[in-house]
């Protein structure tokens, strides 16, 4: 469980709960059928939206296919009742196994791509399979009617019986949105969401969690495609994988609020009454009027309340103080290796983009206890060697060992947990999010357990002196406490060897002298840093030695002082008129 | 007497008033409900406009001529639907209806089979009795009670085409067709008509598909159709589209690309190809000749009708879909009279048990209505108009038409 995530289940499952009873309550009055498909319709799309949020609206990978899962649902338990005469009972499980096997298969290629190209690609699947379907002879499948037994094939006399059958799988989707967003899985997703190489560098196996998150996803929407069709009695291609279907969830997550259960339930209890009454109201009088009125109607909401219904009206009238968290067992501090032992030792590592040699033949020891800065000019292959050095980019050749191990050709996540901790030049943080809960990703990362994350986080504040903001939303941080926060991030996993990418970059000197105390204070702990910067008063008096990059070679090596009066590194920053013109 | 009349029993006279009004209404009721749900937006508006067109003026007749008589001159309401434009909001439609208006005896629709097939699953529960032109086999296959199809069915029409078209191409050219190109939409009427051809009339009649294209409608450009069919060189086209949006782009394109109607043979099927709207779209020119099968064109016996309907719409001709809906309210005012009384399910016994060949029968081919025991109107076949200077006119059957066939060389 995420830390507070017990406490949050416990409240959202009660005002589920509360929510649901009444919604029964209130359908059993609704006597008009009509009214009732539409209180069936409800939490059929409000379903969808939650399987949709629990992948694209956590891990913010935006799905613009999950009419696909939707409709491999749909025709699953269709033409399992036509072919085999199976009973939806057992068709939607059966859908959903399809749908989870879909997913399975689409992110395996698809997870390749980020960004707006994941996007697009998403949008692809159940346009090829509504061809496929087109091909085959299924343009309209008539579910069976069955006189015999009604109720074993969803075929209810009585439509509120429907409502009640919808209102169950919605209940389960909203048990498995609820575990996963309280739980390390969502905080997983959302470590995705924030940035994909950082949850990575903190030890998450970004691939797996993706994976899991598209494949419950998938059988989540296929589960609300099988009791659609149920509902709507003849499917088509165009009904269930049409570009709308996927739209329909995106547009009832993003309208009630991305990233919480919520958002789709609001969205969807609002907008498809909406929409059904503009059907019933407004079409009969002029035809087609209907989709210009709920158009406007959302662009209307999304402008008053763009981050969705849900967390406006958070912000503007709940903004509870969140509850100091409670103190969590520590785990022991990580045994250091021995002061002067040779912790990272790098040998001739090389890697050529196409004709650019951006790291050539670069070799360097680091000794446990030393903090070792590194230097050069923009362009020189020092982040370069970070991502060869954490695995984000495979060396070309050369080997680079940490202690005993082979770093070289390992994952980034795998390299993490060998004790690996890396910072970014751009903090990206999950501004919704607690400073403990930014932290504590990195916890699981290392492979913590729920309570040992939470106190590997604590003391990682405390070591960089957060620990009194640990409850306050990241959004607030200032520049210099986000570029701490991204330092307890790095320590939260425990490691060995801090790589700190320009982590003083844009502070003020009082900020950067902080900032030069707190890691001061982990390398008297027996933490090993390599640390990039540029600022180099402060480089002066942190680091022990230097290493100098130029076009991709190590240009001298040595402690501060001498490396900065080498003639080669004062051509190299300043050119060689100016060197020129000092020997003169 | 305690004049004080509580909440309860305020509730309980209003119960009892309407329970009194259903059981007078039972006994004579002054209106009877009656539906059409047909597109009237979307791309096959164009068809559903021309039916409410028909129903209007049918139950405007109907009202003149005293209303039901054996409901002491009851008169016909119609209530009109919208099936939108997909299957979704055909069937939400159909269930509003259902819902919103108990006293409905009967009703029609939705012309395009794709919206029939849905909106009937909701009819078939709630046993209102449905009359429909829609083609689609599967919507008479399906073991439904209530739903009654009064067009021949897509299957019956492509058996009936094809050998009519080889025998016309014949008689004309001397020469058997051999090549036939086949471009149709993928909606449950043309998947009907094509699955018969495909299966064993093209064997039959030795033909062989040179080209064979499928699309989804609306069309957006017809040029990846008609370039394979040119380059093809076919002895005529079967165009299995379904709305006139569609059918201008492709007689369209044929013309564009130097083979219009009138030098290559096409063979449409369904009313949207003989609308008014298409005529002013398209133009006469790029009409002439085509050839459309589909299921009713008022007869020359019914001159009289399609002269009052063109003065009271404007429009230039009635067609099928105007003459179908025409009938259909006919065939409900027959049935209600017969039922003589205004529920639902009496009046699906009467249209089950009809066997006429006069009053509603006269609006149809063959002036016998009655139907099987899956629904299907007996004897229902197959008409053939071409288009010729502007105008639709039948050439089959040959005791029906108007006008001789003729066959492009």
């Amino acid at each position: 469980m995420r830390i507070g995530g017990a406490r949050r289940l416990r409240r959202d499952a009660a005002v589920a709960a509360v929510l649901v009873a009444l919604y029964a309550l209130g359908a059993a009055l609704v006597h008009n059928s009509y009214y009732q498909l539409i209180l069936t319709l409800v939490p059929v799309w409000a379903v969808l939206g939650l399987g949709w949020n629990l992948f694209s609206g956590m891990s913010g990978l935006v799905s613009f296919g999950h009419a696909a899962f939707f409709g491999i649902g749909a025709y699953v338990v269709t033409l399992a009742l036509v072919y085999w005469h199976l009973t939806p009972w057992l068709g939607i499980p059966l859908g959903m196994a399809a749908g989870a096997g879909a997913a399975l298969l689409i992110g395996l290629p698809t997870f390749r791509l980020r960004g707006h190209y994941f996007a697009l690609s998403m949008l692809a699947y159940p346009l090829a399979i509504l061809y496929v379907l087109e091909y085959l002879g299924f343009q309209e499948v008539p579910l069976p009617m069955h006189r015999e037994h009604p109720a074993l094939y969803l075929q209810f006399a009585a439509p509120l019986t429907m409502t009640l059958v919808a209102l169950g799988l919605f209940v389960l989707a909203m048990i498995a949105g609820l575990l996963v967003e309280n739980s390390r899985f969502g905080l997983a997703l959302l470590a995705v969401r924030q940035n994909e190489l950082a949850a990575e560098a903190a030890g998450l196996d970004t691939w797996r969690w993706k994976m899991r998150g598209l494949v419950a996803s998938g059988a989540i929407a296929a589960a609300a495609g099988g009791l659609y069709a149920c509902v709507l009695l003849v499917v088509t291609p165009d009904a269930v994988f049409n570009v709308v279907v996927s739209a329909q969830a995106l547009v009832l997550t993003l309208f009630g609020g991305v990233g919480t259960v919520w958002g789709p339930v609001i969205g969807a209890a609002v907008l498809i009454p909406l929409a059904e009454t503009l059907n019933a109201k407004l079409g009969s009088i002029i035809p087609g009027i209907q989709g210009v009125v709920y158009g406007i109607a959302i662009i209307g909401i999304m402008l008053a309340a763009p981050e969705g219904l849900f967390w406006t009206f958070r912000d503007r009238f709940f903004r509870p103080a969140p509850p100091p968290p409670a103190p969590a067992p520590r785990p022991a501090p990580a045994a250091m290796p021995p002061r002067g032992q040779v912790l990272l030792d790098v040998r001739d590592i090389s890697k050529t983009f196409g004709g650019l040699r951006a790291v050539q033949e670069v070799s360097f020891q680091l000794q446990a206890g030393e903090i070792l800065g590194i230097i050069g000019p923009n362009g020189a292959g020092k982040t370069t060697l970070f991502n060869l050095l954490c695995g984000v980019i495979a060396a070309d050749t050369g080997s680079a060992r940490l202690g005993e191990v082979e770093l070289r050709g390992q994952k980034v996540h795998r390299v993490a947990r060998l004790g690996v901790g890396r910072t970014f030049q751009v903090v990206r943080s999950f501004p919704r999010l607690s400073l403990l809960e930014n932290v504590i990703v990195a916890g699981y990362g290392a492979g913590l357990s729920d309570t040992n994350a939470a106190g590997a986080a604590e003391a990682a504040l405390e070591a960089v002196g957060l620990a009194d903001r640990a409850a306050r939303p990241a959004g607030g941080l200032t520049n210099k406490d986000l570029r701490l926060m991204e330092l307890a991030r790095a320590l939260a996993g425990a490691p060995r060897l801090l790589l700190l990418d320009e982590t003083l970059a844009g502070l003020g000197r009082e900020e950067c002298d902080e900032l030069l105390a707190v890691l001061r204070r982990l390398r008297d702990g027996g933490m090993s840093i390599v640390i990039i910067e540029h600022t180099m008063h402060a480089m002066l008096r942190l680091a022990d030695r230097f290493l100098v990059l130029d076009h991709g070679r190590v240009l001298a090596e040595g402690p501060p002082r001498a490396v900065m009066e080498n003639p080669a590194v004062i051509e190299a920053y300043l050119g060689s008129k100016f060197l020129a013109r000092q020997n003169a | 007497m305690n004049t004080k009349i509580g909440r309860r029993g305020a509730l309980a006279m209003t119960g009892a008033a309407a329970l009194a009004g259903t059981a007078r209404a039972a006994a004579a009721p002054k209106e009877v409900e009656i539906a059409l749900l047909v597109p009237l937006s979307g791309p096959w508006a164009e068809q559903g406009i021309l039916e409410r067109a028909g129903a209007e003026m049918a139950v405007d007749d109907v009202n003149k001529a005293g209303g039901i008589k054996s409901l002491g001159g009851a008169k016909l309401k119609l209530l009109i639907f919208d099936t939108g434009a997909t299957v979704e909001t055909a069937k939400d439609a159909a269930q509003r209806m259902i819902a919103q208006h108990p006293h409905l005896v009967g009703g029609m629709g939705c012309w395009l089979s794709t919206f029939t097939l849905a909106a009937t699953e909701v009819t078939e529960r709630a046993k209102l009795p449905w009359l429909t032109l829609s083609y689609a086999d599967a919507i008479t296959d399906r073991g439904f009670h209530y739903v009654f199809q009064t067009s021949a069915t897509a299957k019956t029409q492509a058996e009936q085409t094809v050998p009519f078209v080889m025998k016309l191409a014949q008689g004309a050219t001397h020469k058997r067709p051999t090549k036939v190109a086949i471009v149709g939409d993928n909606t449950a009427a043309s998947v009907s008509f094509l699955k018969p051809i495909k299966a064993h009339i093209l064997k039959q009649e030795k033909l062989t598909a040179v080209v064979d294209e499928i699309y989804t409608p609306p069309l957006a450009d017809a040029t990846t159709l008609v370039q394979p069919i040119r380059a093809a060189n076919p002895d005529f086209v079967l165009v299995l589209s379904t709305n006139d949006g569609d059918d201008k782009m492709l007689a369209d394109t044929f013309s564009e690309y130097g083979i219009p109607a009138s030098k290559m043979p096409l063979i449409g099927n369904g009313g949207h190809w003989a609308v008014p709207e298409l005529l002013k779209t398209t133009g006469a020119g790029i009409l002439q000749d085509i050839m459309v099968g589909m299921a009713n064109w008022p007869s020359k016996a019914l001159a009289p009708l399609v002269a009052r309907y063109i003065k009271r719409s404007g429009n230039p001709w009635m067609g099928q879909n105007e003459i179908f809906a025409y009938a259909h309210v006919q065939i409900l005012a027959w049935a209600l009279n017969k039922a003589k009384v205004a529920n639902r399910l009496n009046v699906a016994d009467a249209i089950r048990t009809m066997n006429i060949t006069d009053g509603p029968a006269i609006y149809f081919p063959g002036h016998h209505l009655q139907f099987t025991s899956i629904g299907r109107r007996v004897g229902a076949a197959l008409v053939i108009i071409q288009w010729q200077s502007g105008k639709p006119v039948t050439i089959f059957p040959a005791s029906a038409a108007q006008a001789k066939a003729i066959w492009p060389v």
